[in-house]
């Protein structure tokens, strides 16, 4: 077999044992089983402070979101990291006015996306409009 | 510095740009660093750190600014000197792809340290763990790209730059 062609398989084989690895111990995991998770909805703007309260099996925040989609009047952005929420109760975050919706879990900031926030038993997810 | 040689890094800087943006629909994976490096060996590193100025400005022209092009400034030029420094020790394509793979993998790395600076260590630290993957594809890829492109660029580009300079008319 070619040398080149054996070291850049090697290199793959060690690339997908450390993507597994990442997998196993270092991405966020999600809980299983029944929760009861608290969104509260925030827009001064608006005057909305709205709580909702819900049952879920989701593991994650997104999936609770896109299955409530309708009610809680989301819109989703796309992007090649991940999706992002840039409207709650039919009120779309204005770029032009630098909006933009903040999320905090237990009143600590969020650090990443709803689709890597697990969902807790009691959790409570605040969207607050805010400017950048 | 002359004319032709200002006329070369307008090419280099646009071959560069061009090359990223062809493969930018694949995330992290990018011959960038494998041109970087050949450019450096073949046309040495003086004129391949005006090519990285001018490449970092066209980014920061065409994505608009934010702090990752502080880092592109520092990052290029990094590379380059990286480079400039092995290439009477290193020969092989495989000592190339190393250093392309290394620069991959701690690419991520580099950008958290900067952010922290501006967001706080918390979210330099999250940026990189959220970016590992990446880091991981961008690493593998610029060794597997390296490793068999290397040879026929510079191949390609010592024939160039004989006859780009030896026709001085």
């Amino acid at each position: 077999m070619n040398k080149k062609f054996k070291v850049i398989l090697s290199i793959l084989i060690v690339t997908l044992l450390v993507f597994v690895g990442y997998k196993a111990f270092l991405s966020p995991k999600g809980v299983e089983g029944a929760k009861a998770v608290t969104i509260r909805v925030i827009n001064e703007n608006e005057d909305v402070n709205k709580t909702f309260e819900y049952n879920t099996d989701h593991e994650f925040l997104l999936e609770l979101l896109e299955e409530k989609q309708e009610e809680l009047g989301i819109t989703f952005e796309k992007y090649d990291f991940g999706t992002m929420v840039i409207g709650m109760l039919d009120y779309v975050a204005d770029p032009n006015k630098q909006e933009y919706f903040h999320i905090s879990i237990n009143g600590e900031d969020a650090l990443t996306g709803p689709g890597e926030i697990p969902l807790t038993d009691e959790d409570v997810y605040v969207f607050e409009l805010k400017n950048y | 510095m002359k004319i032709r040689d200002i006329a070369l890094i307008g090419i280099l800087s646009a071959t560069i740009t061009a090359g990223k943006l062809a493969l930018s629909f694949i995330p992290n994976v990018e011959i960038v660093t494998l041109l970087f490096i050949v450019y450096t060996i073949v046309f040495g590193y003086k004129k391949v750190l005006l090519v990285s100025l001018v490449f970092t400005t066209t980014e920061v022209f065409i994505y608009g600014f934010s702090t990752w092009f502080l880092v592109y400034y520092m990052i290029w030029p990094l590379l380059i000197i990286i480079t400039e420094s092995m290439k009477k020790k290193v020969k092989s394509e495989y000592g190339y792809a190393t250093i392309g793979a290394i620069f991959g993998y701690s690419f991520g790395a580099f950008f958290a340290v900067v952010e922290s600076f501006f967001y706080g260590v918390a979210y330099g630290w999250t940026y990189w763990v959220r970016g590992i993957l990446f880091d991981l594809l961008h690493g593998t890829s610029n060794f597997i790209i390296i490793l068999v492109l290397f040879k026929p660029i510079i191949d390609i580009l010592t024939r160039l730059k004989k006859s780009y300079y030896r026709n001085k008319n």
